[in-house]
């Protein structure tokens, strides 16, 4: 995982010697390859290391980035990816539990936050069904990994398109973002008062939050990659 | 894809491990010195996904390494493994160059066994 984060590191800083026109054509194969998300991730940047270093060099010999990928830049990367190491199962299993956690952990902070502050105005109600509060965590955590997929998918078919339209990245991921918050709330409001009634303080919150995110950041040491 | 160009896919692995065996080297060097031995249809990105199949298999292998120029690169050597399947290689390819190159040699080619 060390390694994986300064090779990145790496590559932000190496990456500030393209062109403007080579830096395009070489982010566009970078955001391509970095939102696949079958391939191994250390195998997938030590390449895009070689390719960035091969372009620089390249460069400095009046060649274009372009001209290293091809007429098909996506068939090129296509074929790139079908020859990286395949991400480890154990990685993608802690990668999406990391990730459901880290997602709790912000939720119960945000809330805890914003109830003690609301506490300090006026009273607020501190009761808590839990069956509801375990299936507003579940719609979440699944509008979560949806989003991620959609957002990805949206990116990656957009990436090597001559006219890439932002905007229409921008509508499609608000939209999605609107649906999930909306299919959130609606869980809340249909299953509400399920399960054994607790009282929770915003305090509570506040740790439970914290110590959700202090383990999602425990996790990331543990990637083998 | 010219014809020339779909030939030489099938024997690319082989050039790539023979160009690694001489010295550990990295991309770009590679693909000049391809294109330097007479392969001009070697374009420079070809070598990559070749370069990432042969280190999937075990046939070569990367390593870190301060280059000549400054920064690290990333070097290519060939594993025991790579060694063993570039003979083999080698070997195959040579049962089929040499009397494909004699069919094609017409005219002057000899009928040894007329």
């Amino acid at each position: 995982m060390r390694g994986t984060i300064k090779l990145i590191k790496e590559n932000n800083d190496k990456r500030e010697l393209l062109t403007s026109e080579n830096e395009k054509v070489y982010e566009d194969l970078l955001l391509y390859i970095r939102t696949d998300l079958r391939v191994d991730e250390r195998a997938a940047e030590e390449l895009l290391m070689d390719l960035l270093d091969h372009i620089i060099e390249g460069q400095e010999n009046g060649k274009n980035a372009a001209d290293l990928f091809g007429d098909s830049p996506e068939a090129y990367a296509d074929e790139l990816i079908a020859n990286i190491p395949k991400e480890d199962k154990r990685n993608i299993m802690l990668l999406a539990t990391s990730f459901m956690l880290g997602l709790a952990g912000w939720f119960a902070l945000s809330y805890g936050i914003l109830n003690g502050v609301i506490s300090i105005f006026i009273p607020v109600d501190n009761d808590f069904a839990l069956g509801s509060v375990l299936l507003i965590l579940l719609a979440l955590f699944l509008v979560g990994i949806l989003g991620v997929f959609i957002v990805f998918r949206i990116i990656r078919s957009s990436v090597f398109k001559k006219e890439i339209q932002n905007w229409k990245i921008y509508v499609q991921s608000g939209l999605f973002g609107m649906a999930g918050v909306a299919f959130i709330m609606g869980v809340g409001y249909v299953f509400e008062g399920i399960g054994p009634v607790i009282q929770i303080q915003w305090w509570v919150f506040l740790l439970i939050g914290l110590a959700l995110l202090g383990v999602t950041k425990g996790m990331s040491h543990l990637s083998t990659s | 894809m010219a014809l020339r160009s779909q030939l030489l896919k099938g024997v690319l692995e082989a050039c790539v491990m023979a160009v690694v065996e001489e010295q550990p080297i990295y991309g770009y060097e590679l693909s000049q010195k391809l294109q330097r031995i007479g392969l001009p249809d070697i374009s420079d990105g070809t070598i990559y996904p070749v370069l990432l199949r042969l280190q999937k298999n075990g046939f070569i292998r990367g390593e870190m390494r301060p280059s000549a120029t400054g920064p690290n690169r990333k070097y290519y050597f060939l594993t025991e493994e790579g060694k063993v399947e570039l003979e083999q290689m080698a070997f195959e390819w040579l049962q089929i160059a040499e009397p494909v190159s004699q069919l094609l040699k017409r005219g002057g080619h000899d009928e040894r066994n007329d």
